[in-house]
């Protein structure tokens, strides 16, 4: 709205005077500091910053950020964001979202937010359980899961969040983990550079209802052999040394090998920007679960046209139609008559 | 604005009463329908009146105006859209299938007649913190209309939060405090009340010692004032009000349905208009229903006040009440009296039951009259 400089900030003027009040050791904590730190690194402005939420711990995120911000209801983010990003073009906004919010009742808003590639920065806080309401099974708990409403163990296959993204036509799709500050901020700065709806999937921990969901692949002893960092144009590899590698079979499927075993030529060449989903769709199937060797990173990330630029043409150009000047125009454009 | 034609009030209500805690304007446009459920998509029913009064967890009042002829949705409109924006609140206005379907001439405004309703939004602080610095307070209220300021993103300084959860009065900080949280339910209740001092007083169209006053609301305009006009062409004297804003009633209103001795109110529901009236004004307001999907024709208006002038049921006299024997399950489990679903409203309780069998429903009249 102004167009003098950008002032400059530090992560302090991001942050509210609100008491953080998620659960000491929570993910959370890492990942909220992780956006105030990556934005002062922007150059964008807090009073045209707007983060939403829905319902869940993640959803609380809006009341640390000094900037906009509305906790709304459950599941209805997507709907809130997509309004104001069509409606003010002008603003960055951010949706904050867990697996719980935006994969069972906000899944729908999810897929058409997507779809539409509405202007928004998607961070979905994935712990595999619903930890506000203190610990039940969410979309993405994994089969078999005991909970307090799973007694006997989930029975009901899990969201893949990044596959699903893929299947609804997310332009942007990535994904990074609450262990890693400075992947998380690489990965944001990317999603938020991209102009349409960016998501990306986060492996959050939750140590007070789901401690240590992700620990078989962020820990720090184990991480270099079981997270595999996709980079866009070089073949993708992984292990200490690199001695692990990812290969396309003949039936289409991603698979892990050695890379002694098959040569480096022989390597998938991670494509970002390839249009067809396909090979994005078959990184997002390597790991059946975190618990396997799993890509993070940025799955896809191809240029398409906005919703909310589409939109603004339709309106300009309705308004040009000859006869509609105002309202007075418009309203005496059809079939009316005078008396007397 | 978002409109619906009833079912998207049921998906709709969490949004709504966020709104009302928000307190930022929506006008929920209610196109009734027959329900419930699906029920008559494509017909018409004013039985989502105590759904928009009531239909949402927790207290939260929201305003209600309700459009009475094809070209006063209009007028309606505008009137619901200047309450929502200047009282910052969720506004639903009120049509129906009848009135949807249903044209007249209509005389075209000139838009510079129509009244000013933009919102000048906050561009300050409006606080001042403890170190002295400027600060904005989302929920410091305007002392007449106790509408909140509205600072839009993208005004620099003005920066802030809001949601569902309970505000502390003023800040706008999230508040568990007790004391803090009844102060705000009652300032939301005491936000939509003061629109009674905003509103007209209702007209009331009525003939010199009149003893009946038949009080409507939304699409039964016409056909209620065609009954009205029918029953005087015979020399009777009556009484017609019909109410655009139901929540909050115009300011007149207990003192119009005190007036007289008797109280009709004709709907294309069981009776939800009367259930307000009644609880509000502690009067004897008769309730007269049908819901069939289609709306009352002037004919039986006419029936329901001449039979009221007479001293009878004017629920009979419509010939809507179910038949003895469909009714026999219902006195059975319902007790002795058996005017459960004879007339639905909240008035036949100590109007029936006088003479021998009063849910004995006549065949039910012809009704060539248009």
């Amino acid at each position: 709205m102004t167009d003098t400089a950008t002032p400059v900030t530090t992560r302090k003027d991001w942050a509210s005077d609100q008491e953080v009040r998620w659960c000491p050791g929570c993910g959370d904590y890492s990942i909220l500091a992780a956006v105030q730190m990556l934005l002062p690194e922007l150059g964008v402005r807090r009073e045209q910053t707007v983060f939403v939420s829905g319902i869940g711990c993640a959803a609380r995120f809006p009341y640390y950020m000094n900037t906009y911000g509305v906790h709304s209801i459950h599941g209805r983010a997507p709907a809130f964001a997509t309004g104001l990003a069509v409606s003010r073009p002008d603003l960055d906004v951010w949706v904050v979202t867990g697996d719980g919010d935006a994969l069972s009742i906000g899944g729908n808003h999810l897929i058409h937010a997507l779809r539409r590639n509405v202007n928004i920065t998607i961070l979905m806080f994935n712990n595999q359980i619903y930890g506000l309401t203190k610990g039940q099974f969410s979309p993405t708990s994994e089969v078999g899961k005991v909970t307090k409403s799973t007694p006997f163990g989930s029975l009901a296959t899990p969201f893949n969040p990044v596959s699903l993204a893929l299947g609804a036509e997310a332009t942007f799709v990535a994904r990074t983990h609450d262990m890693d500050r400075k992947h998380m901020m690489e990965t944001f700065r990317r999603a938020h550079a991209h102009k349409g709806a960016a998501f990306v999937e986060i492996y959050q921990n939750c140590n007070v209802f789901n401690d240590g969901a992700f620990e078989r692949i962020t820990g720090k002893d184990v991480r270099s052999s079981m997270l595999i960092p996709l980079v866009h144009g070089q073949p993708i590899r992984f292990g200490a040394d690199g001695e692990k590698g990812v290969v396309m079979d003949s039936q289409g499927h991603a698979r892990v090998v050695d890379v002694d075993s098959v040569g480096e030529d022989a390597l998938v060449i991670h494509d970002e920007a390839r249009e067809d989903p396909g090979l994005a769709f078959a990184l997002s199937r390597l790991a059946n679960g975190p618990y396997e060797p799993t890509p993070i990173g940025v799955f896809r990330a191809v240029a398409k046209a906005d919703f909310g630029s589409g939109m603004a043409g339709q309106v300009d150009k309705a308004r040009r139609e000859p006869g509609v000047e105002g309202l007075d125009e418009l309203l005496r454009s059809g079939s009316t008559w005078t008396i007397g | 604005m978002t409109t619906t034609s009833g079912p998207g009030v049921d998906l709709k209500a969490e949004t709504i009463g966020l709104a009302a805690s928000l307190e930022l304007p929506l006008v929920i446009v209610d196109v009734q329908r027959g329900g419930p459920s699906t029920g008559l998509p494509t017909k018409t029913e004013q039985a989502d009146l105590l759904l928009a009064m009531y239909g949402r967890h927790g207290e939260a009042p929201v305003p209600i105006v309700a459009a009475r002829t094809p070209s006063h949705c209009f007028e309606a409109t505008i009137e619901a859209a200047r309450i929502a924006l200047k009282y910052r609140t969720p506004v639903f206005l009120l049509s129906d299938g009848y009135l949807a379907n249903g044209s007249e001439p209509w005389r075209l405004p000139e838009m510079d007649s129509l009244a000013d309703i933009s919102v000048p939004f906050t561009s300050e602080p409006n606080h001042t913190g403890p170190d002295g610095t400027a600060q904005f307070w989302p929920y410091l209220r305007d002392p007449v209309t106790l509408a909140r300021p509205w600072a839009v993103p993208g005004t620099p300084g003005l920066e802030h939060r809001i949601g569902g959860l309970e505000k502390a009065d003023g800040s706008g900080n999230v508040s568990y405090d007790p004391a803090n949280h009844g102060r705000m339910v009652q300032l939301r209740a005491a936000k939509i009340a003061s629109i009674v001092s905003d509103i007209a007083p209702v007209e009331v169209d009525a003939d010199e010692g009149a003893e009946l006053l038949v009080l409507g609301w939304g699409s039964t305009y016409g056909a209620i004032a065609a009954g009205v006009r029918r029953v005087r062409a015979k020399g009777a004297r009556v009484a017609h009000a019909h109410l655009v804003h139901i929540n909050p009633f115009p300011a007149n209103l207990g003192e119009v349905v005190r007036a007289f001795p008797r109280v009709l109110v004709p709907e294309v529901n069981m009776g939800q208009l009367s259930r307000l009236v009644r609880a509000e004004y502690l009067v004897d307001a008769w309730s007269v229903n049908k819901v069939e999907g289609v709306p009352f024709k002037a004919a039986e208006i006419e029936r329901a006040i001449t039979a009221a002038l007479g001293g009878g049921d004017p629920q009979e006299a419509l010939g809507l009440c179910l038949e003895e024997s469909s009714l026999a399950v219902s006195q059975a489990a319902g007790g002795a009296n058996g005017s459960l679903l004879a007339g639905g409203g909240a008035s036949n309780g100590n109007r029936k039951g006088s003479g021998a069998s009063p849910n004995a429903a006549a065949p039910r009249p012809d009704m060539e009259e248009e």
